[in-house]
């Protein structure tokens, strides 16, 4: 049983992964958290749902919500961030922002589609495995396999591209980049586009999983997530994969010795544990403030 | 000079909001300066002299803001087709939505703006048990009549003689549960899954004392799981009880646990049986669960297929007003409504005492079964066994 409950953490860790990332990539480019993530996660679930019901086709569906999560990512950067940044005003005006869109795109989703529980079509209907007494559905294998694709993507994207470039310079120092020629808006708004983009791909995988989709749906993931990104490093993108499967498994032990009910505590005792010990989480790297 | 303004006028603006919300407006807390006559046209401020108004007090917002939605649509539905005959005591019937957003909190709240609002005829509501006896106290010490179409903890209907409610008794519909898992469906070896509220607490630990008290020694519980409400993933849980050899697993919880339980159950046993409680009986649990919920049985006052012609007639225009066929929760606020109305008709006054000495001796014939409230407030009712076949409801043999 010891064993199947791993699996069954590796696959509710692949989940809170996928979104990690999406908090990694966001504050590795803008040292900002942005806890509207969960909401913009909760977001791309329901649009995707959307799409697909519409019969375009699950590939069109898909691609067309990635599109307008992407889209919402820009619009919150442009319409909520990007005036703070202007003002330079302290950081922690934009953390809680983004605490407050979180609360809003999450309540128009309540508004416009209500709260109920909706069903979600899988998307890797292609049966299970078992090995011995372990079974793992095909389902889990795609969410590990996309997780991996789409981390490599961002990886590549960031280190290997002209635009990732830009990216990593705007996070050294936005004045000189702006004087090297960057568009530092442009470059945070494509980083919350890119963020978008997971955060919908995300989305398609846990609710095709569960097969369940709801807007409140990104609020506790959300949270578990936060808490995955900081013990990978936040900012470090690999960190966020390997920091989700961690949660995921202690979660799935925590469930099985203490009781569901001690579950969701475990995330955050976890995200407790990490800042007192090693606030730079596994793969973080300590940042140095040049004067 | 201007951040002077600007600092003002920010600072009136949240006075005036606070301010609004403190007044009579009707329960979506919209915090505006006039009195909105909110989304479904109740105002609770004014009171036309020709009016009889009755509140309907559960969730509109949030999670399970389904439920609150159903009730006051329920409610509008039979106070349309009062009103088309000319309402009840020469007066138009008006339905009025409170929020309780299913806190204890806000449902203090409410019941204080209902009691003081001093022109509402009865409650519908609240919605779940231990938020209808956080409010119940207050409308049983100011004499105004609550019926809830959902609480099923025994102690609810004790707290007053002004406290009804139309729902069985979880230990009533506990029996009726127990008795399709061992005798319709043969099986031993219980495992119980239960969300982590009063109800779910309540109704699993009932459960517990009735299979202990079959004193059959094949009969056992093998193992009791209890889950947040609102988690998506069970498979902890599931495995566990898989593990201790369940064959039959009775869901102390709504549809949103039914549904992905029946799922990721079926997905490492697929010969489970699920049994579950009537409160899960809606369209949702087919749409949610697909094919998993395939043979999932439950006991139902209220069974939308049902023959008879009032049913099928209530049924249609539900449908028909609203675009979806009615949950067994709903009908029983659509019920409670009739009976409260009949009781006005027949008491001929919107006295409060006089109306409950109605309900008390009423005999109603409703969609949900006949409804004659006891001593308690209490109504007992027939069970209909339900289960799932080819995606639909049908009635088991």
């Amino acid at each position: 049983m010891i064993t199947q409950q791993i699996f069954n953490g590796l696959a509710l860790g692949m989940g809170y992964a996928l979104i990690a990332v999406g908090y990694s990539l966001i504050f590795g480019i803008l040292r900002l958290v942005n806890f509207s993530h969960g909401s913009v996660y909760a977001f791309g679930a329901q649009m995707a749902m959307i799409f697909i019901g519409l019969r375009f086709g699950i590939i069109p569906g898909l691609i067309a919500s990635m599109l307008l999560t992407g889209v919402l990512g820009v619009t919150i950067d442009k319409l909520a961030l990007e005036p703070l940044r202007k003002k330079k005003s302290i950081p922690i005006a934009s953390l809680i922002t983004t605490i407050g869109i979180s609360n809003i795109v999450t309540n128009l989703l309540i508004v416009f589609f209500g709260s109920e529980k909706r069903a979600f079509p899988a998307l890797f209907d292609f049966g299970t495995l078992q090995f011995g007494s372990i079974v793992i559905s095909a389902t889990q294998i795609g969410m590990c396999a996309v997780s991996l694709v789409l981390m490599l993507v961002l990886v590549g994207i960031v280190f290997y591209t002209k635009i990732g470039l830009a990216m990593r310079a705007a996070q050294q120092n936005p004045v000189a980049a702006n004087l090297m020629g960057i568009n530092v808006n442009f470059v945070v708004s494509f980083t919350f586009f890119l963020s978008g983009i997971s955060a919908a791909i995300a989305g398609s995988l846990v609710g095709s999983y569960y097969q369940i989709v709801y807007p409140n749906m990104g609020f506790m993931a959300g949270l578990k997530a936060f808490a995955a990104a900081v013990l990978g490093g936040i900012g470090s993108l690999p960190g966020a994969i390997i920091g989700g499967l961690i949660v995921g498994v202690s979660e799935s032990m925590a469930a099985t010795v203490l009781g569901s009910t001690y579950r969701d505590s475990m995330a955050f005792i976890i995200l407790l544990i990490v800042l007192i010990v090693r606030p730079n989480g596994l793969f973080g790297k300590k940042g140095i403030t040049k004067v | 000079m201007k951040k002077g303004v600007v600092r003002y006028s920010l600072a009136m603006m949240i006075l005036a909001g606070t301010l609004a919300g403190c007044s009579q407006g009707n329960g979506q807390g919209t915090g505006d300066m006039q009195n909105t006559s909110g989304t479904q046209g109740g105002t609770s401020a004014q009171s036309g002299e020709g009016t009889i108004k009755i509140a309907v007090a559960a969730p509109m917002t949030g999670d399970n803001s389904e439920y609150g939605i159903g009730f006051s649509n329920a409610a509008k539905l039979m106070a349309d087709q009062w009103n088309a005959q000319g309402g009840v005591l020469g007066k138009q019937i008006k339905i009025v939505p409170y929020d309780d957003k299913n806190t204890s909190e806000e449902a203090t709240t409410i019941a204080q703006k209902i009691v003081s609002d001093g022109d509402i005829s009865g409650v519908i509501g609240h919605f779940s048990s231990g938020v209808c006896m956080t409010a119940a106290p207050i409308y049983e010490e100011n004499k105004i009549i609550e019926i809830s179409p959902s609480a099923s903890h025994p102690d609810y209907s004790k707290i007053g003689s002004y406290i009804y409610r139309n729902n069985t008794i979880i230990s009533k519909e506990g029996a009726a549960a127990l008795d399709i898992a061992v005798n319709d469906l043969g099986k031993h070896n219980i495992g119980i899954i239960s969300i982590m509220t009063d109800w779910g607490t309540n109704t699993s630990g009932i459960i517990k004392d009735q299979i202990a008290a079959l004193n059959d020694p094949n009969v056992k519980v093998v193992a009791h799981e209890e889950v947040m409400e609102g988690s998506d993933d069970y498979t902890p849980a599931i495995t566990k009880l898989n593990q201790a050899g369940a064959d039959v697993v009775i869901c102390a919880g709504m549809y949103n646990l039914v549904a992905p339980v029946a799922k990721q159950y079926k997905n490492i046993n697929p010969d489970i049986a699920i049994v579950g409680f009537s409160n899960a009986y809606s369209q949702q649990l087919i749409q949610l669960g697909g094919e998993a919920v395939e043979g999932v049985c439950f006991p139902v006052v209220f069974f939308s297929e049902s023959d008879n012609p009032d049913v099928k007639e209530y049924v249609d225009t539900f449908t028909q007003t609203y675009g979806s066929a009615p949950s067994a929760l709903t009908s029983q606020a659509y019920d409670s409504v009739g009976v409260l109305l009949t009781a006005l008709k027949e008491a001929g006054t919107t006295d409060s005492e006089a109306v409950s000495e109605k309900l008390n001796t009423i005999s109603y014939e409703g969609v949900t079964g006949n409804i004659k409230f006891d001593e308690q407030g209490d109504v007992d009712k027939q069970f209909n066994k339900v289960t799932i076949e080819d995606g639909k409801f049908v009635k088991m043999n």
